[in-house]
């Protein structure tokens, strides 16, 4: 291992193997456009606009001589990521996706006021944009975001999976719904149920069906400690006895889709608007075989409450350090059409209009629309917006996840939910 | 006798194989992987023999033209850390080489101990910094960030190769007249060629593969291909192994092929970086 | 040395000094001040003295992101060095074709984090991944890394001593070829067996480097991140939260400047005393050489 007799590639061997790479490299696609607008979105925001010749902004890039790209992530690094690129001097993102649970006093601060806009060149029919979302995005009197979607979550099931194992009808209570996937895993040919542990939304609805809570809209912790223990219970009881599959602990919210797609679970808690994805031929194995209901009450509650499922929403706002606000207002105002709206609630986008739901076009389409109109009257968000809601979000998922791993009993899960994240919460 | 050397030979030749599969079978899966038709790549047990297809790299570049483009910013940010990198080392190993002083010493000690900051450390406060002076999401920052991290081995590096250049070569040069940059590039630089390549393979490798500064100072202008092949693995629905296996062949074999061919430089590197003050 | 020749210098040594002052000195010193204030986006910095140390030291979230650190470093370090010194002895009893197996096991240092992460979620996926394939088929027991945490913790070791195997082996290989070969011979008059010649000849004189390479190897598994947040994102639970991992977190998801800055802190003074003893042992060795 002699340093300097071993050396014979010479200095111009070297630098021509250099220069051959960087001719290799600069053979890749090029990207010349007059104008390109940058969006900072969930991969789900950019597929219901369709690509390709779906694409639904086909005329208006025509028109603006724009081209628009979109950089996708995950929902929490997505809003890591937005904040972060918010708080530069500048940003190359001009309209970014935002959901609803994570505005704060502080970091409103940080995106447009997008009423000035909509006063100069209005979105179409804005009254028809549900006024609770609305309201939602309105932080500290500044209207910050235009809701584009909302996720209300329905429970998917495969009907094939579940004649097989021997129920021809759906659960009707959280019990039978429990016992269904312990029986479809026991038949061995599928998982009973995939659900993701990166997200409160899946042990909020379980607490729910209980008649507990994670956070209320008062910011009241744990409501009910007693309905969140049972449902941590229950989601231990399924996990210890395979109705959620091993990796639990590390699946994510984009993989349900596959596992439903691929028949590897029979059951799944998903926005309602996934139904369409779902039932894709192209893509589904099972496809017309994976129906929705409303996400079941227990039998305990069930006639005397409503469910209350979980709803999402998403909005579309514009940083206040971005470079081409004009441009981004009229990207938003372009989404948010009724004919857009419409075009994306095809694609399986959950409406942000509340006249969508009732177009011909979608419920003949889509089964699920009436179904997803009512449980969306009961639902709320899985937890209200407060300057510590992510960190009071983690906290409460690892120690969700700690009890469904059998790694701590439910009641200390709890108690330790109760003493961390009550700090946390505003006074 | 006969007997033992049979075992040891066996038990050597034994050790040899799991070797090679713990270094290769990882890289060579993948590799071939990427090569096979949609669901052969998850056949029990595995096939070796397929008819080859392109399609995943035809999905990747119909679907994930970005990788493309991080490919781009990968090599513009890699050859500026390395230039910046060989240019900054040659002339402070130059000085630390042909001069001693306590005052040197200490400084060449600094540099070691500086290096050592973890980088995640200056991720935070450079965050805010870069963004202000409007360098953030550009090639220039990646790598000055790259180089920064190298330049202390660098220097080291340098200084140990221009050791061996007969201090009568620069002496005589300016003698002659010829200025002290004129000494550096006709003398010392092509002299301690193989000390350039050494300091540039470990700037390309780290570069070309670097994860984090990339994910904390780029969004879309400058971002690299280990960027986009680390979204592929965690924001499209699921993993679509194939694809994600052809980005990864592409992003691999050139360091690959190049780590290979520089072996003797990297080694000449390493000793030489990690255990010569 | 004349003094107007050491500044004929200084423009040479600029640029190193440059760059190391604006990319990481002053930065690091800027993090001390961060770290006694609290701030946040949209909201401007007060101070608020060791709040941030306080917070973070007595955070559990953090005592757990350390123990593992430490439990990583510890297992996957040793762990390294055993292959690399049991590599380096069988390079050196002679092999056929040495020096393309040397380019081969070299392979790993040439796989970015990234691509190393995929391959190996790939390898162990419990549903898909061929070595899990494998071990069910031989009735093993699997690697379930995505719900055990002590799993996860082997598969980040295994993934780590995969990516820096390479370096090791070099090192102490080299120290190796390094040795006499007359010590050796000596030995072997002396009627030592090729244990006792190991134990009394190799250890000994290989010493230095190895504490070298361990010292080197505990600074870099000690900044440990990007395996851990693309393999396992510090799950199942943050049962496998890594320090520079809860850096990230607070700093980029929570966006608690302060304790991050208190957290990168905790962190430069631990490599700081590993790298002390990094360089009093490099130091040593120079002037033993000289």
């Amino acid at each position: 291992m002699s340093e300097s007799n071993t050396f014979r590639i010479t200095r111009r061997h070297f630098l021509g193997t250099v220069a051959g790479g960087i001719a290799l490299m600069a053979a890749g696609p090029s990207f010349a456009q007059s104008k390109t607008l940058q969006v900072l979105s969930h991969r789900v925001h950019q597929t219901s606009l369709g690509e390709g010749d779906k694409d639904l902004l086909a005329a208006w890039k025509q028109e603006h001589d724009t081209d628009v790209v979109f950089t996708t992530l995950d929902s929490n690094p997505l809003m890591d990521r937005l904040f972060r690129e918010a708080s530069l001097a500048q940003t190359d993102f001009s309209v970014g996706y935002m959901v609803d649970n994570r505005p704060t006093s502080d970091n409103a601060k940080l995106f447009e006021s997008l009423q000035e806009y909509q006063d100069k060149d209005p979105i179409e029919a804005f009254d028809d944009i549900a006024a609770g979302l609305v309201r939602g995005m309105t932080i500290d009197g500044r209207l910050i975001g235009i809701p584009v979607r909302t996720a209300t979550q329905g429970l998917f099931y495969n009907e094939e999976l579940l004649a097989e194992a021997g129920f021809d009808a759906p659960p009707t209570t959280l019990e039978e719904l429990v016992a269904q996937t312990i029986a479809i895993s026991e038949h061995g040919k599928a998982t009973g149920m995939i659900l993701a542990s990166d997200l409160a939304v899946f042990p909020v609805m379980f607490a729910r069906a209980f008649g507990g809570d994670f956070i209320n809209g008062d910011f009241e912790l744990l409501p009910d400690p007693a309905a969140m223990q049972t449902a941590l219970t229950v989601m231990a009881d399924m996990f210890q006895k395979g109705a959620l599959p091993r990796s639990y602990a590390t699946n994510k919210g984009e993989e349900l889709l596959t596992w439903m797609q691929q028949g590897r679970a029979a059951f799944s808690v998903l926005p309602f608007a996934r139904a369409a994805q779902l039932n894709d031929p192209a893509v589904s194995n099972y496809a017309g075989k994976i129906k929705a209901i409303g996400f079941p009450i227990s039998e305990t509650l069930k006639g005397k409450v409503e469910m209350s499922a979980v709803v999402e929403a998403w909005a579309m706002t514009i940083p206040a350090n971005a470079v081409d606000k004009d441009l981004a207002w009229q990207f938003i105002k372009e989404v948010s059409s009724k004919k857009n709206t419409l075009g994306m609630a095809l694609n399986g986008n959950g409406p942000a209009r509340v006249s969508t739901f009732l177009e011909p076009e979608l419920t003949a389409k889509n089964a699920l629309a009436e179904i997803e109109s009512q449980v969306l009257a009961n639902a709320r968000g899985a937890f209200p917006p407060f300057a510590e809601a992510a960190r009071a979000q983690q906290i409460f998922i690892e120690e969700v996840q700690l009890a469904v791993l059998g790694r701590k009993s439910p009641q200390d899960a709890v108690a330790s939910m109760q003493a961390r994240i009550q700090p946390l919460l505003p006074a | 006798m006969r007997v033992e050397r049979i075992l040891v030979n066996a038990g050597k030749t034994l050790a040899v194989l799991l070797l090679l599969v713990w270094s290769l079978f990882p890289i060579v899966f993948i590799i071939t992987s990427s090569f096979k038709p949609g669901r052969e790549i998850f056949a029990v047990p595995p096939q070796w023999f397929f008819a080859p297809t392109f399609d995943h790299y035809i999905t990747l570049w119909q679907r994930w033209a970005v990788f493309f483009h991080g490919l781009l910013n990968s090599t513009i940010v890699t050859i500026g850390a390395a230039a910046l990198a060989v240019m900054a080392s040659t002339c402070a190993g130059y000085v630390y080489s042909r001069y001693s002083s306590r005052w040197l010493g200490a400084s060449l000690l600094s540099l070691i101990a500086i290096r050592l900051i973890p980088p995640i450390v200056v991720t935070l406060p450079l965050f805010p910094i870069v963004n202000n002076l409007g360098l953030a999401d550009t090639h220039f920052i990646l790598s000055v960030l790259y180089a920064t991290f190298f330049v202390s081995l660098g220097t080291v590096l340098m200084r140990t190769f221009i050791d061996q250049i007969p201090r009568e070569l620069d002496e005589a040069a300016s003698m002659d007249g010829a200025t002290l940059p004129v000494v550096l590039w006709r003398i010392i630089m092509p002299l301690a060629a193989p000390g350039i390549i050494a300091v540039a393979v470990f700037v390309v490798v780290f570069a070309w593969n670097e994860f984090l500064f990339a994910f904390i100072f780029t969004s879309t202008k400058a971002k690299t291909a280990p960027l986009v092949i680390s979204e592929m693995i965690g924001s499209i629905e699921g993993v679509d192994w194939g694809v994600l296996f052809a980005a990864s062949t592409i992003q691999l074999l050139p360091v690959l092929i190049f780590v290979m061919l520089m072996n003797r430089y990297l080694v000449a590197g390493l000793t030489a970086g990690a255990t010569k003050g | 040395m004349k003094t107007s020749r050491i500044w004929q210098m200084v423009p040479l040594l600029a640029p190193v000094q440059l760059l190391l002052l604006s990319v990481i000195v002053i930065p690091s010193v800027y993090v001390i001040w961060l770290s006694f204030h609290t701030s946040t986006f949209g909201q401007s910095a007060s101070f608020v003295g060791w709040g941030n140390y306080v917070q973070v030291l007595t955070d559990p979230g953090f005592h757990s992101a350390l123990w593992n650190t430490v439990v990583l470093v510890v297992v996957a370090v040793h762990l390294e060095m055993l292959i690399a010194l049991g590599m380096a002895l069988l390079f050196n009893s002679g092999l056929w074709f040495r020096r393309i197996l040397f380019v081969a096991v070299l392979a790993p240092y040439a796989v970015s984090e990234v691509v190393g992460v995929a391959m190996w979620r790939f390898l162990f996926d419990p549903d898909v991944g061929p070595v899990s394939n494998l071990l069910a088929a031989l009735h093993l027991p699997l690697l379930e890394w995505s719900y055990e945490p002590s799993h996860a913790m082997i598969m980040i070791a295994i993934l780590t001593i995969w990516m820096h195997l390479p370096f090791t082996f070099v090192i102490i290989y080299a120290a190796r070829l390094a040795l006499p070969s007359d010590l050796y011979e000596a030995a072997r008059i002396d009627g030592a067996t090729p244990l006792q010649s190991f134990y009394r000849v190799t250890m000994p004189l290989l010493g230095p480097a190895i504490l070298v390479a361990l010292l080197f190897r505990y600074i870099f598994a000690f900044r440990l991140f990007s395996e851990v947040w693309l393999l396992t994102g510090g799950g199942p639970a943050r049962t496998t939260e890594v320090v520079a991992v809860y850096l990230y977190q607070e700093a980029f998801t929570f966006s608690a400047f302060g304790p991050a800055a208190a957290t990168a802190w905790i962190m430069v003074i631990v490599s700081m005393l590993l790298a002390s003893g990094y360089i009093y042992l490099l130091r040593r060795q120079v002037r033993n050489a000289g």
